[in-house]
């Protein structure tokens, strides 16, 4: 059957017709368009947070414009011009640079959308944005300082080491920062032995705690600045007949950060002591009601801070449902 | 090849072969155009914003560092080599440039000369770059894909540490107005780096259409043996090639360090397969003697067109790249399908 | 005698065109059958479909009284038919016995193993057969062009090969190396096989072949037995018309002044105390062997090669650490032996390769270059050389027979009118008519005052040009001859070193 000119010019513009009809169908609903443009997913504590974001969006009838920038500041900042173009009603963004996010800011500016930083701030700039962040040092301090009672009952001198995060990030520096002042309180109980750089290089962070446990094989106090150091610390610990639990002769007493799904396991397990949480729930709560304000005129201030929580042996019952990485566990392992 | 461009409408009439039509389009110097044009009218329907101003400007922008880049790259590949130190230059030339003009403990910070010495330092860099790159090349008769390789991973890595002398944080920023405004201002309605780029293109193509270095560089991707007995100063030529392409990553490292305000050592980091792949979509040839800048245009555009769309649909980084791998891979096999087609013609 | 193939009426159109017209030849068993013509002859059509890689459109061909129609490469080699190319089809980096076997390695009975021994047992025989002194497991790299060949005649056997075609076998070959060939070639006619030889040297035809038979525009222009046909009826029945003499005479005499002045000139291992001088008007022959440094000789002088000491001098200057630019700055051109290799880029047009030695001659305004003028100059070069098509613009080198491409390389060399002109195997594959076109124009260019440096492995050829033949071997010159004593013994004595290092003769 041969097609003559006519009916193929008129069946092509049904066609496309009928697909333009459709997709403006969809935009005809009025839903909001929310961008969200995250830097990587580099650990399961972005994962969640990504996770979460989408979740709690779609619960309020938000639609989701994703994209991930793969630490590529060029194509984040192309990422921001694309969703401004769509004319979506926020940007929640996780920069890839703290610098470099400065002319996306600055766009969004221009086009009136409000702009969410997640997790990370930007660098000062005369730009308006919000950023959500986590209090690093206060989450760090209430951890490590429950970790330290637990030293001090004991009646034991302990020597400590603590696993530093990358210096060029200002969330490694604050929670290096609240180990530091809590550890200061119990000064005549806790000696730090060993200050670990890892550059968040996990390599780098298993190769320096073996180092460590070697040259101070008396070492029974830990604080990690990231709970995605784990699988390498318990591999050391093990290698150095120091993985035992709470109560057991030779446990190291371990402070875990962020509240991973490990975490939660080791703490339900007993082999750690204390966990410094980042409330993503909370955060993710703080940076949508941010951009709602912003919408509607309020005022909002630059810097929204999560308080966490630490959660310990003695409140892990009453605080684990808070917990992102219970939440996520308990998925894998229900019942 | 005659620029037999393929002006036919959709259903023209048909008494011609429709395969000898076909066999006319897919040879025509403007078949990557065509493919652009029957791709916007595709994805319309998906994402209307693709035809806005805004979209088409973004599109411009965005698409001016990679098209200087893989102009610069095209000479290269035309000589039968490979640049593929050009990001690891961005990234240099980027953070040397910043360190000099930075108004925070910059080298010539509040300086009246801070903008013009810095933009001479980032050329400088591209321009060093290349000349180890062409003299490995030439002297030492080593595989460009081997030395610029090694080029790239030496210089990212010195970008990266370049910084923590010169910056607390992982990047320089505090760049000077005058600088970023490169990126943001305009003549005439037509902005900065559309018009450098331009004029660089408009260079570019005179340079390999219609001067002696052009015929130079075609000759030796062809044939050095045959070149070099005919005169052509075959070395001189390969080094000029690179010294291009690294002078043209200069350039983009302006265009990035400009937009971004931010003298960043990962800028450019992972452009390298979209130049080379947007340089062979324009069907240059990755075994050298055969290559044009305005191929080198249209392929800019149609990688940049699919990236944009594929933004604005909201698909996922990794969705993005395999469409992109996809896109490069069907325009390797058209190439040798073109290149059938005109052996058996 | 027996009749192994029987040719009739063989007839071939490709898209319309007739190229082959009912051509019809035969071969005996244990004779050798030479097929000469010039190049679009019919000689290779007819050649593929022998081997099945064309089909007739009409004709018969018939094998030891067999109907033989292979419709396939597969299927003439399984008749028994065997090619011996030009190019070979070897495998460098594999063992003389793996390239033998690389099609049918024998296996240790059902394992899939090879069976190494019994391999090397039949590469022994069969190395053997052809008289080459090598182990099975040396590798084809390690062997000159003309024992490659002998690997090539071994595989032909390996098969069972009953008629064996040889393309241009001695295009490559040093002269011991092709009298080898031909007592190999002897020795396989011995054993009842039969042979057509091809090739355009026909004085190799008449040493190898017991008939001729000669294809001109797809026809069969005549066929005789050996004894009654000589060289210039040959000639004379490729080109359609008598030929009076190949060589055109030349109406000028050398003149005095010097154009190129050679002494001392080193290089270890290569060249050994040269000194020689061309003057203007004058076409001197370089005769010798391969590897003797007559190549590598002009390699130097056009400052291609380095050379440890020695002067050259073009008009009286000096050329001082010579390379191409500024050679050809003093006036100096070289065509070169590799014509695909290094003469020509085969991707570029005509017009794109003539005038790439001579690029600041076309520039226009600005050094810009003037395409209407690129086009112009090579049509115009293009008609003085008498190419087959005017179409230089859009016409890709590649896609011209050898004698054009040759007529191209020639033409992108005159353009510079050069003083000296190294010619090396300026006739190398190239046909009779092509030839004499060449052999034209060296004749013009000397007329007009050039001088001319001929390096050519036919003595025919270096006789019937030049003015002056030197000889060279191992790097040092052995020998000078002027025109009035010329005498082909002594020239082959002299090129070949055997005669030591005599006096020269003035």
């Amino acid at each position: 059957m041969a097609l003559t000119r006519r009916e193929f010019t008129v069946a092509t513009l049904a066609g496309l017709a009928a697909t333009s009809g459709m997709t403006l169908a969809v935009r005809a609903q009025g839903t909001k368009t929310i961008a969200v443009l995250f830097d990587g997913l580099y650990s399961e504590f972005w994962v969640a947070g990504i996770q979460i974001i989408r979740e709690d969006l779609k619960k309020r009838g938000f639609e989701i414009m994703e994209a991930i920038s793969d630490q590529d500041d060029n194509k984040q900042f192309e990422q921001v011009r694309a969703a401004i173009a769509r004319k979506v009603d926020g940007i929640i963004i996780v920069q890839t640079d703290s610098n470099a996010v400065i002319p996306a800011i600055k766009a969004a500016n221009d086009a009136k959308i409000p702009m969410v930083h997640f997790n990370r701030p930007p660098a000062k700039t005369d730009a308006f944005s919000v950023a959500i962040q986590a209090d690093n040092q206060k989450i760090a301090r209430d951890a490590v300082t429950y970790a330290c009672e637990v030293a001090k009952q004991s009646g034991k001198k302990h020597k400590a080491a603590i696993l530093i995060g990358d210096l060029g990030d200002p969330n490694a520096i604050q929670r290096r920062d609240g180990f530091e002042e809590a550890v200061a309180q119990f000064a005549d109980t806790i000696e730090v032995v060993a200050k670990i750089p890892t550059e968040w290089n996990a390599d780098t962070a298993f190769a320096g705690l073996t180092n460590a446990l070697q040259a101070n094989p008396d070492i029974s106090f830990l604080f990690t600045s990231s709970d995605f150091l784990i699988p390498q610390i318990q591999q050391a610990l093990k290698s150095a007949d120091k993985w035992h639990k709470v109560g057991e002769d030779g446990h190291v007493i371990f402070t875990g950060f962020d509240g991973f799904p490990d975490a939660y396991a080791l703490m339900k397990d007993g082999y750690m002591d204390a966990c410094g949480v980042q409330n993503l729930f909370y955060e993710t709560e703080l940076a949508i009601q941010a951009i709602l304000d912003l919408q509607e005129g309020k005022e909002v201030d630059r810097l929204l801070l999560d308080p966490g929580f630490a959660i310990t042996q003695a409140n892990m019952e009453e605080k684990a449902p808070e917990m992102w990485g219970y939440v996520l566990w308990k998925e894998k392992n229900p019942g | 090849m005659s620029p037999s461009a393929s002006t036919d409408t959709p259903a023209a009439p048909a008494d011609r072969p429709r395969a000898l039509r076909l066999a006319k389009l897919l040879l025509s110097e403007y078949f990557v155009l065509v493919l652009c044009v029957v791709y916007v009218a595709a994805i319309y329907p998906f994402v209307p914003e693709i035809l806005t101003w805004q979209v088409a400007s973004n599109i411009l922008g965005d698409m001016m560092p990679l098209l200087v880049v893989a102009i610069g790259q095209t000479f290269v590949l035309i000589i039968a080599g490979i640049d593929l130190s050009i990001t690891a230059i961005i990234s240099m030339a980027a953070v040397v440039g910043a360190s000099v003009m930075t108004g925070t403990n910059g080298y010539l910070s509040g300086s009246a000369v801070a903008v013009p010495a810095a933009i001479l330092a980032m050329l400088a860099v591209g321009v060093a770059v290349g000349a180890i790159n062409g003299l490995s090349v030439v002297r030492l008769n080593m595989p460009s894909f081997i030395v610029t390789l090694a080029t790239r991973m030496f210089f990212a890595g010195l970008a990266i540490w370049y910084v923590t002398f010169h910056s607390t944080s992982s990047s320089i920023a505090d760049l000077p107005a005058s600088f970023t405004a490169f990126a943001t201002g305009s003549v005439l309605g037509v902005p900065y780096t559309v018009a450098l780029a331009f004029a660089i293109g408009v260079a570019a193509h005179v340079l390999l259409s219609r001067t002696q270095f052009g015929r130079w560089v075609y000759a030796v991707g062809a044939n050095p043996a045959a070149a070099r007995i005919s005169g052509v100063p075959v070395g001189r030529t390969i080094m000029l090639t690179f010294l291009i392409s690294g002078a043209c990553a200069s350039v983009a490292a302006m265009m990035y360090a400009s937009r971004m305000q931010t003298g960043s050592p990962i800028a450019g980091e992972n452009i390298l397969l979209d130049v080379i792949g947007a340089v062979v979509i324009g069907g240059t040839s990755l075994f050298g003697g055969k290559g044009k800048i305005v191929w080198t245009v249209f392929g800019v555009l149609f990688l940049l067109l699919i990236d944009t769309s594929m933004k604005l649909l909201g698909s996922s980084l990794f969705m993005i790249y395999i469409i992109k791998g996809g896109v490069i891979l069907l325009a390797a096999t058209v190439d040798t399908f073109r290149h059938h087609l005109l052996v058996n013609r | 005698m027996a009749t192994l193939l029987e040719v009739e009426g063989l007839t071939k159109s490709f898209f319309g065109v007739t190229v082959l017209h009912g051509v019809g030849f035969s071969v005996e068993k244990g004779k050798a059958l030479g097929l000469v013509g010039e190049n679009g002859s019919g000689k290779s059509t007819s050649m593929n479909i022998l081997g099945g890689i064309h089909q007739p459109s009409a004709g018969s061909m018939r094998l030891d009284g067999v109907p033989y129609a292979p419709a396939s490469p597969k299927e003439a080699t399984a008749a028994g038919i065997a090619f011996i190319h030009q190019e070979l089809n070897l495998f460098p980096n594999l063992t003389i016995e793996e390239n033998l076997f690389i099609d049918s390695f024998p296996h240790r009975g059902v394992l899939p193993f090879i069976n190494r021994a019994r391999i090397r047992r039949q590469t022994e025989e069969l190395l053997s057969q052809v008289d080459l002194p090598h182990r099975p497991s040396t590798p084809v790299s390690k062997l000159s062009q003309g024992e490659r060949q002998l690997v090539e005649i071994a595989k032909a056997l390996s098969r069972n090969a009953r008629l064996i075609i040889f393309d241009e076998p001695t295009t490559s070959l040093t002269r011991p190396e092709v009298e080898r060939l031909f007592a190999i070639i002897a020795r396989l006619k011995a054993r009842g096989i039969g042979i057509i030889y091809i090739s355009h040297a026909l004085e190799d035809v008449m040493a190898v072949c017991d008939d001729i038979t000669v294809l001109r525009d797809g026809h069969v222009a005549g066929s005789a037995a050996r004894g009654e046909i000589d060289v210039q009826r040959i000639i004379a029945l490729m080109v359609g018309r008598s030929i009076d003499a190949i060589y055109p005479e030349r109406s000028v005499k050398p003149k005095d002044d010097v154009v190129l002045s050679v002494s001392g000139l080193s290089q270890p291992g290569v060249a050994k105390d040269i000194g020689f001088e061309i003057r203007a008007g004058e076409v001197v022959g370089l005769a010798g062997l391969m590897g003797s440094g007559r190549s590598e000789l002009a390699r130097m002088l056009f400052g291609l090669d380095r050379f440890a000491r020695g002067e050259i001098r073009i008009d009286g200057k000096p050329l001082v650490d010579p390379t191409p630019a500024t050679a050809m700055a003093a006036g100096v051109a070289f065509l070169t032996e590799d014509r695909r290799g290094e003469g020509l880029i085969m991707d570029f047009t005509i017009a794109e390769n003539m005038v790439l030695a001579s690029l600041p001659t076309v520039a226009g305004a600005l050094g810009l270059i003037d395409r209407g003028r690129i086009s112009a100059v090579a049509a115009d070069m293009g008609r003085a050389m008498h190419l087959s098509t005017t179409k230089v613009d859009d016409t890709l080198v590649k896609h011209l027979s050898g004698g054009n491409q040759q007529k191209v390389v020639i033409g992108k060399w005159l353009r510079r009118r050069p003083r000296l002109f190294i010619l090396d195997e300026p006739t190398r594959g190239i046909d009779v008519g092509a030839k004499q076109e060449v052999y034209r124009i060296v004749n013009g260019l000397v007329e007009a005052g050039s001088a001319v440096l001929l390096i050519s492995s036919e003595i025919e050829e270096l006789i019937g040009l030049s003015d002056r033949i030197l000889t060279i071997s191992r790097g040092e010159l052995t020998g000078s001859f002027a025109r009035g004593d010329f005498d082909r013994e002594a020239i082959m004595t002299a090129a070949t070193g055997l005669a030591g290092a005599t006096e020269m003769r003035a």
